[in-house]
């Protein structure tokens, strides 16, 4: 089989230089070759005649194109409608509303963020801390706390601290 | 020429000393009306003393929003007055607790705070609009007490 099929190419004029002297080497020993060779040229010639060639109106590229196109088309046309639908609604999904739906959550968390946390204990910002004293900054509550840590350094005995700004 | 000059003299002193009447004083653009509260803190329902009132709900949110344990608070003294830029107000809070307020530099409050006569503490402080000033300190039977200081209107 291979054998014919290296004939034919020899025959058709397709087989490159080395491979055609090869060809033509075998041939002036190998009488069964020569024999297949002039059955094959008696094929070629009884055929030339009967083929009819078809011109192609376009190249050969953009017709094998067209072929693809056109399977392409018949399976999208044969996929069931819904699907089309959800795929294309999950589309739009995934590009817009996604990134709209996570600013307008922030947005709500900004504007709403200190309402719902006002009924929580706030959280006190210390400012300052001397020995006597701690300075508190509640921004959330517009409110600065100074406590008063008696008896730090202080002049006063603990015993009168304690009752010395009270009535 | 020297009645001429007499008279340019004359106008231009009228110009400046009309100008300087026209300019509000500092006094009356910046004085501040502010109000000072001795509060007491106990986790006690009711105070032995009839006099003690109840705190205002708004300072009383804002104070037991506080990380502190005390749950009841009970108005000592409220004491009202206004704060010239250049003066400072000794005011008397309770018998033995006064303070002291002035304005000082960058639109901030000075609060002395002082017991038996001595001072305890002092305090600067921006003091905004609707914000409050708070010192505090602990008093006899796990009790505190608390000095609030804010503007009014």
């Amino acid at each position: 089989m291979e054998s014919q099929l290296q004939l034919q190419a020899y025959l058709d004029g397709e087989l490159p230089e080395a491979g055609r002297r090869e060809v033509e080497a075998w041939l002036t020993h190998d009488p069964e070759a020569r024999a297949l060779l002039a059955e094959l040229r008696q094929t070629d010639a009884a055929l030339a005649g009967a083929d009819c060639d078809v011109k192609l109106p376009e190249s050969r590229e953009f017709y094998w194109s067209k072929i693809e196109r056109e399977i392409r088309r018949r399976e999208a046309a044969a996929r069931p409608p819904e699907a089309s639908t959800v795929w294309s609604w999950m589309a739009l999904w995934r590009r817009w509303l996604v990134p709209a739906a996570a600013l307008a959550v922030l947005t709500l968390a900004f504007v709403l963020g200190p309402v719902l946390l006002s009924g929580r204990p706030h959280e006190l910002e210390v400012v300052l801390a001397t020995g006597n004293s701690t300075t508190y900054r509640d921004h959330a509550r517009g409110m600065t706390l100074v406590w008063f840590s008696f008896p730090a350094e202080n002049r006063f005995p603990e015993d009168e601290l304690d009752a010395l700004l009270f009535y | 020429m020297s009645t001429q000059r007499t008279l340019l003299k004359t106008l231009a002193f009228l110009l400046v000393a009309s100008l300087g009447l026209a300019l509000p004083s500092r006094s009356e653009a910046a004085d501040l009306k502010l109000e000072a509260q001795l509060i007491w803190g106990t986790n006690e329902g009711r105070s032995p003393d009839p006099k003690h009132k109840a705190v205002q709900a708004e300072i009383a949110r804002k104070l037991k929003d506080l990380p502190f344990k005390w749950s009841h608070y009970f108005e000592v003294n409220r004491q009202r007055f206004t704060l010239s830029p250049t003066e400072t107000k000794r005011v008397q809070m309770s018998d033995e607790c006064e303070i002291t307020v002035r304005q000082a530099e960058n639109a901030q409050v000075e609060l002395v705070l002082i017991g038996k006569g001595r001072r305890v503490g002092k305090v600067i402080q921006r003091l905004p609009r609707n914000e409050l000033l708070v010192l505090g300190g602990n008093a006899p039977n796990f009790t505190a007490w608390f000095v609030v200081l804010r503007q009014t209107d």
